[in-house]
């Protein structure tokens, strides 16, 4: 029923039934849902909207879907559903080159829109690492980060307006120039859970003149975190301040040849961009804070080819875990980063008598730990001491005055753990939000929210 | 009522909530002239008594501070350690960081620094039930929950009310620096698409005919050009010639440079936004897009002066706002044109909001522009804040 009436409004190529095919969309980067009861692939907001009013006539719930590249099981099937997939939404639809902006369709790979608009002279800011495989739709649903969002901010402030289609299949156009409640702003970050984007006006930045890239490296990592602070604290705040420690340096430089030294205990990857004469300014300061803090490499890319060498090592990190253990388990706390050298400590501390290996390659600049815990998923006490691990380290978080998700959201996995930062009442007030946008909880259900919240559920 | 603390505030709202009380929340009332004239109300809360800097992590570049406290004070004690919060509001000595906060607008600086929105890391509310709830936290990024302070900055008071707002920081620019030239509107097309184009990019850039007494005294109502640069000495100097030569090709023959005194400058021309003249003013803000900046305000300008009324015209060149007072000297002959003049503007521009002029004067027509596609969503998310319609009743666009 559900799928002949799919495939009767779509047409056949653009909804998926065999078995083989939906085991693929029961997966994000992370985690395992069950398997969806059908997968359409929409090529216009009026299928999205045809879609979701057949999915609510059998009592399917909806959920959007990008690249799959999610870290906390957000665009899983958590209880069967219609995976609304944006594959054959994937154009730029309009480049706005006088008011610096453009419209997308939500399946667009986000580096292809840094890529249309670079003959222009601009750039869309926010760069997840997964830049090159995930799209500006999933980037929206969870307000994604990046390096270079210490200056430029996240996808939340590159979000001008957006087309949605609701819970009801109906479209809904949200701007973040209207009079009124700031739908736009509450809508980024929400996990697929208010309504599915269908387009969106997003901002472009002009190209920098100069941009510079330095490395920095450290015989220990709490050195590597004060000039962190240093840094900041000395009124500079770079477009990007990353750093990566002992355990992922020989791993990234044996996958990438960056050029990174395998033998510091940490190294910092600090850019900057704007003007020469600024960028000097920048380059005798950072320098100056680095070389307190007692740096034992300092360098300066000298061109586009090592700028670009010294960034592949850093976006490509994750993927060079392989050379540790066959998987990891990726953390995304924040901490104020004053912070950083306890939080550094508190990882080591939560791994180190589990005997786990802890790699870490994160947004130092921005306080946002990404430690990576190698396990093999094969052995059931690993996965266990890997959770046991990641647990503590979130709660250490916590206790520094941090957060438990800085880039990678709630989803499936971190709901249960969003108590720890929020009461009761601030949940339920959340909720609230939930319950005007989704009742009946048919957009991507049993996301975000712990179980128990919200009178949706309790009805 | 002024409230001095969290719990008088959660007390008085759960009783008035309770009691079928209507309730008005002031800030620092620099925009009592924005809306509907003021509606009727049993009680209303001052929050200025909730006025304390509750934390400035200056190494980590946040701070924390209770919502009643004046944008002035906030940045004056910031400053204390080199750094600042880009708010940027008419009246900021009065202005609370709350009202500004849910009045929500977007400064002229915004395509530099970023909104006053993008600065917030994190809020308490009190709900009209006096529930309080919390979002975000004390770091940079958070993607922990829905982002509820997006919610609540913008929706004048009408959801909830601001307890305390947690921000970023960013350090204080090393120089500033206005550059003001007369400009002719003949010139004015060609010199806003230098300035548009132009390497260094003004923090804020306005092109201003009229407001002559608010913006710099003097009383002239030929057009001219603000530019206001903020960055580090070399960036200045650049800066500085490139606008020249900007300014030149477009024949603009002479520039004035103000650096003592330049951030005044700027506040002046904010000021002017919401200037009123008692009884026969109203000013009106219009959105749009930097592209079509210009003519635009020449439309609503060619527009009130069909209707015979003075027209002051203020507009931000890199973000598309426009400001334009309509007055008439004499009181009656001003309510009477006003009422034509005023269905044509919003015809003209659905985005548009009456941001300043006496109660009397506004009493008769709808302050807001269309309503926006998501009405129906927002509406819902009024009755499920608030069931009751106990705050602000009435304030915002809608009806809402
Ligand atoms: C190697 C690697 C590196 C990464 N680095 C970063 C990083 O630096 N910063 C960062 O923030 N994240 C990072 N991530 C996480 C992930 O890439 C981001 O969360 C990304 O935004 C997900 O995009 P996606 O297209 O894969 O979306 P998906 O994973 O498919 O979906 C993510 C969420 O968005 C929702 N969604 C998708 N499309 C829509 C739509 N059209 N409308 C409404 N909701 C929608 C989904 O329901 C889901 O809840 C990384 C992941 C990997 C694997
Ligand atoms: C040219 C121009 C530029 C502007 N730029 C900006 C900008 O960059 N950033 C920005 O934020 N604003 C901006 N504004 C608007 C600015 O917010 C107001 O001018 C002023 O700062 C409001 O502060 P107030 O304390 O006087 O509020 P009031 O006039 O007292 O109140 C304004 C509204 O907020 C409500 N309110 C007051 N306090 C609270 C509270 N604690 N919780 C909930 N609701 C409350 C009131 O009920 C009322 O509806 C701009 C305005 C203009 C004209």
């Amino acid at each position: 029923m559900l799928q002949q009436r799919l495939i009767e409004a779509l047409g056949t190529d653009a909804v998926k039934t065999a078995p083989e095919d939906l085991a693929v969309y029961a997966f994000d980067a992370y985690s395992q849902g069950v398997m969806p009861a059908a997968v359409v692939l929409p090529a216009s907001t009026r299928e999205v909207a045809a879609a979701v009013k057949i999915a609510n006539d059998c009592g399917e719930p909806v959920i959007p879907r990008g690249a799959g590249t999610g870290l906390c099981g957000g665009a899983i099937p958590a209880r069967g559903g219609v995976i609304f997939s944006f594959a054959r939404m994937n154009r730029v639809l309009e480049v706005d080159a006088r008011n610096r902006r453009a419209r997308v369709q939500p399946g667009l790979i986000n580096l292809d829109l840094s890529k249309h608009v670079a003959k222009a002279g601009m750039f869309y800011a926010p760069d997840p690492s997964s830049q090159k495989v995930s799209t500006i739709g999933g980037n929206i649903g969870t307000n994604a980060g990046g390096p270079h969002c210490l200056s430029y901010g996240t996808t939340v402030n590159h979000v001008l307006e957006l087309e949605i289609v609701d819970e009801n299949g109906d479209v809904i156009l949200t701007s973040l120039d209207d009079i009124g409640y700031d739908l736009t702003g509450v809508l980024v970050g929400s996990e697929g859970t208010l309504g599915i984007v269908t387009s969106a006006w997003v901002r472009l930045l002009r190209q920098p003149e100069t941009v510079r890239v330095w490395l920095a490296a450290f015989d220990d990592v709490h050195a590597a975190s004060a000039a962190v602070t240093g840094i900041i604290g000395a009124g500079i705040i770079p477009t990007a301040l990353e750093m990566m420690d002992q355990v992922m340096l020989p791993a990234i430089e044996a996958a990438f040849h960056a050029g990174y030294p395998t033998d510091a205990a940490a190294v910092l990857l600090i850019e900057s961009a704007g003007f020469e004469d600024e960028m000097n300014l920048h380059e005798s300061e950072i320098s100056r804070v680095v070389k307190e803090h007692h740096a034992t490499t300092w360098r300066a890319a000298k061109s586009e080819a090592e700028r670009d060498a010294l960034w592949a090592g850093r976006k490509g990190a994750l993927g060079a875990t392989g050379r540790i253990a066959p998987n990891y388990y990726i953390q995304d706390v924040v901490v104020p980063r004053t912070k950083l050298p306890q939080a550094l400590q508190a990882v080591a501390d939560a791994c180190e008598p589990q005997g786990i290996i802890a790699g870490n390659v994160f947004h130092a600049g921005d306080g946002n730990l990404h430690p990576l815990l190698m396990y093999d998923r094969g052995d059931p006490k690993q996965v266990a001491a890997v959770i046991e691990a990641g647990n503590q380290i979130l709660g250490a978080a916590v206790d520094l005055g941090g957060t438990i998700s800085g880039e990678h959201g709630i989803g499936y996995e971190k709901r249960d753990t969003l108590r720890r930062i929020f009461s009761t009442d601030d949940l339920a007030t959340m909720s609230r939000v939930r319950e005007v946008f989704d009742p009946k909880r048919r957009l991507n259900p049993e996301k975000i929210f712990p179980a128990g919240i919200g009178c949706a559920e309790v009805q | 009522m002024i409230v001095k603390s969290i719990d008088a505030l959660r007390e008085t709202l759960e009783r008035c909530d309770r009691e079928g009380l209507k309730v008005l929340i002031e800030g620092g009332k620099t925009l009592a002239g924005m809306g509907p004239a003021l509606p009727r109300a049993d009680v209303s809360i001052a929050t200025t008594g909730l006025n304390k800097m509750l934390a400035h992590e200056s190494a980590d570049l946040t701070c924390s501070a209770q919502s009643g406290m004046r944008v002035a004070h906030l940045n004056e004690a910031l400053a204390k350690h080199g750094q600042f919060v880009p708010i940027d509001v008419p009246l900021r000595k009065k202005a609370t960081i709350g009202g500004s906060l849910a009045a929500g607008w977007p400064g002229p600086r915004r395509h530099f620094y970023g909104r006053a929105r993008d600065f917030v890391i994190g809020s308490q509310v009190c709900l009209a039930d006096g529930t309080l709830a919390s979002a975000g936290g004390m770091v940079v990024k958070n993607v922990s929950g829905y982002n509820m302070d997006k919610l609540y900055i913008g929706s004048f008071g009408t959801l909830a009310v601001f307890t305390h707002l947690n921000f970023k920081t960013l350090p204080i620019p090393k120089k500033r620096r206005a550059l003001i030239a007369p400009l002719p509107e003949a010139t004015r097309p060609r010199a806003i698409a230098q300035i548009a184009s132009m390497a260094v990019v003004p923090a804020a850039a306005f092109c201003v005919e009229g407001f002559g007494k608010n913006v710099d005294g003097s009383d002239d109502i030929d057009g001219r050009v603000l530019l206001y640069f903020e960055g580090t000495e070399e960036l200045l100097e650049r800066a500085t010639l490139d606008a020249r030569s900007a300014l030149g090709k477009a024949g603009v023959p002479e520039t004035t440079i103000i650096d003592t005194g330049a951030s005044e400058s700027f506040d002046r021309t904010l000021d002017a936004c919401i200037a009123n003249k008692r009884g026969r003013s109203i000013t009106y803000r219009l959105f749009g897009l930097p592209g079509t900046v210009e003519e635009r305000a020449v439309r609503l300008r060619d527009a009130c002066n069909r209707h015979e009324l003075f027209t002051d015209v203020l507009f931000d060149v890199m973000n598309g706002d426009v400001f334009v007072r309509a007055s008439e000297r004499d009181a009656t002959r001003f309510s009477e044109k006003i009422a034509t003049c005023h269905a044509e503007l919003r015809e003209l521009e659905p985005r548009c909001a009456i941001v300043a002029g006496d109660s009397a004067a506004r009493a008769s027509f709808e302050p807001w522009g269309a309503v926006p596609p998501g009405i129906e969503k927002m509406r819902a998310l009024k009755a499920r804040f608030d069931p009751h319609g106990t705050l602000n009743p009435g304030r915002f666009i809608g009806g809402i």
